[in-house]
């Protein structure tokens, strides 16, 4: 039977479960996460040059972390109930891990930001060491939330975690840029001009990185989209609806083209490579981009109707 | 459950009275009719399909939900406490069936429990009750001797989305393929919704 001789005449659809709170949870969490892990690099490496950044990141971590779970506060329906997830946890359910590591996590970065500015070396190294699972899994566990709702075919693939993080990296990575961009130019006055030269040395290495954080999530979302597209019905229209249907615009046009090729033309193009602004500009391309598949997932994932 | 749509008139009767039993709200649905219309003229006809919780005997929603709020019952039927669902959601997201509501007046999330309050009375759904073709049956499906037993027994029945894995307890008899899939509706689809249904 061909698609257009069937006409739904009456049926009926529940509202969107979840709305834009939950992707701006994720996007917090997101930019949290990734900038820890830079933070935890930053002070294993020791070096000097990066001591700025591993303190930036150092106190932006747990401070995003306070913002996001508010997101997800909002979002329920009965807000004053939160403490039921602690009370009546259930394990089977991703969103119990979560409860659980989003405690856990923000005490974690606390101590290990007090530790990295009372200049506890050997303490900070422990601590940073010990927070990058936890970082990593607060982020990855968001994209378990979507990837076991079965029932929705743009959600449950196996990369969605993976693709959690590895987005979860950019913004990061991009958030970081940005912020020591600020400090580079009008709080660090006491500097010489050599570590002044350093400064901007380090920032521009993190946006290479970060040109190569995104060519990886470029692959995963394309295998993603591949697998999609070959799969069963369901997948195939998820994967019809981001590419050439409602939201097209915000997945092709502004999370892919605006999002990831211009960044990376910026950062590593011959003219702009040496430019802190094209860093800047890239980055925060970037973040408009990873908040744009935030939504694109929450949104579009769940706009197929299911009965 | 059985539904047999040979039988159906799709006369709306079990919408009317799990409206009237569950107090359920305006503008949300425990059960409804999903109707389509198959064929080009001359060569139309009406298909239907009633549509309500399958009961999932591996329900999806209850291993999602994070405070136990939504659990199974001892014979199966699939509850939540509204004492204790937080409005998370997460049940709605993941359900296949799209059968699960937010109550606007509680503010907490439910569904059809096939009238488990009166099934422990020992008196059957409200919707079973109330069909006037008796085109919907209610029982034990474990119990052999049980009218809806020998009904599955001797009937080509379907599930909806049976590659979801939840194993639903809503059969169906003579049940038309474009009434149980939701591929269609989504083709013309795309133009319309999402940002309307945003409740911001
Ligand atoms: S139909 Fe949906 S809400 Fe009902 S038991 Fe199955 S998964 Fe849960
Ligand atoms: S909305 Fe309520 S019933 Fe549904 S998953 Fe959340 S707590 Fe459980």
């Amino acid at each position: 039977m061909e698609h257009g001789d069937v006409n739904v005449v009456y049926s009926v659809e529940h509202q969107l479960p979840l709305i834009m709170y939950i992707g701006q949870y994720f996007f917090f969490t997101g930019l949290s996460a990734g900038s820890f892990v830079i933070s935890v690099i930053a002070t294993l490496l020791g070096r000097k040059e990066f001591k700025p950044i591993g303190k930036i990141t150092a106190i932006l971590a747990p401070a995003l972390l306070i913002i996001a779970p508010l997101n997800l506060i909002l979002d329920l329906e009965q807000p004053l109930r939160f403490w039921h997830l602690f009370l009546y946890y259930n394990w089977a359910s991703p969103i119990t891990y979560g409860s659980f590591l989003l405690t856990a996590y923000p005490i974690m970065g606390i101590i290990y930001a007090v530790m990295v500015f009372t200049n506890r070396q050997k303490a900070a190294k422990v601590f940073g060491i010990l927070g990058i699972p936890l970082a990593i899994s607060v982020h990855g566990y968001t994209g378990f939330i979507l990837a076991l709702a079965k029932a929705r075919s743009l959600w449950n693939t196996a990369a969605m975690p993976t693709i959690f993080i590895v987005s979860a990296m950019i913004s990061g990575i991009g958030l970081v840029v940005i912020i020591s961009a600020i400090r580079y130019r009008w709080f660090d006055k006491k500097a010489n001009a050599e570590q002044k030269e350093q400064d901007k040395k380090v920032i521009l290495q993190l946006a290479q990185i970060m040109a190569y954080v995104i060519m990886m999530d470029l692959f995963l979302v394309l295998s993603d989209i591949l697998v999609l597209l070959t799969a069963h019905s369901d997948a195939y229209e998820a994967g019809l609806l981001i590419l050439s249907g409602n939201f097209a615009f915000l997945f092709v046009g502004v999370e892919i083209i605006l999002g990831s090729f211009l960044p990376i033309l910026l950062v590593l193009g011959p003219k702009s490579r040496k430019s802190l602004t094209a860093a800047v500009v890239a980055s925060i391309l970037v973040n408009i981009g990873v908040y744009a598949m935030r939504f694109v997932m929450v949104i579009g994932g769940q706009t197929p109707p299911l009965s | 459950m059985v539904i047999d749509i040979r039988r159906c008139i799709a006369c709306h009767a079990c919408t009317v009275a799990c409206k009237a039993e569950m107090a359920v709200p305006l503008e949300v649905n425990a059960t409804w009719m999903k109707i389509v219309e198959k064929g080009a003229f001359p060569d139309v006809r009406r298909f239907w399909l009633p549509r309500l919780c399958n009961n999932c005997t591996d329900a999806i929603c209850a291993r999602n939900c994070p405070t136990k709020a939504t659990y199974k019952r001892e014979d199966g039927i699939v509850m939540v406490d509204q004492h204790r669902c937080i409005g998370c959601k997460y049940c709605i997201a993941s359900c296949p069936y799209d059968v699960r509501y937010i109550n606007p007046l509680k503010n907490i999330v439910q569904k059809c429990y096939f009238c488990s309050h009166r099934v422990d009375a020992g008196l059957l759904p409200a919707c079973v009750e109330t069909c006037p073709t008796r085109a919907m049956v209610f029982g034990d499906t474990n119990d052999s001797k049980s009218e809806i037993s020998q009904l599955l027994a001797s009937n080509a029945t379907v599930v909806l989305k049976k590659e979801m894995q939840t194993d639903p307890q809503v059969f169906y008899i003579s049940a038309d393929e474009a009434a149980m899939s939701s591929i269609e509706e989504r083709i013309n689809y795309y133009t319309e919704t999402a940002f309307i249904k945003l409740r911001i």
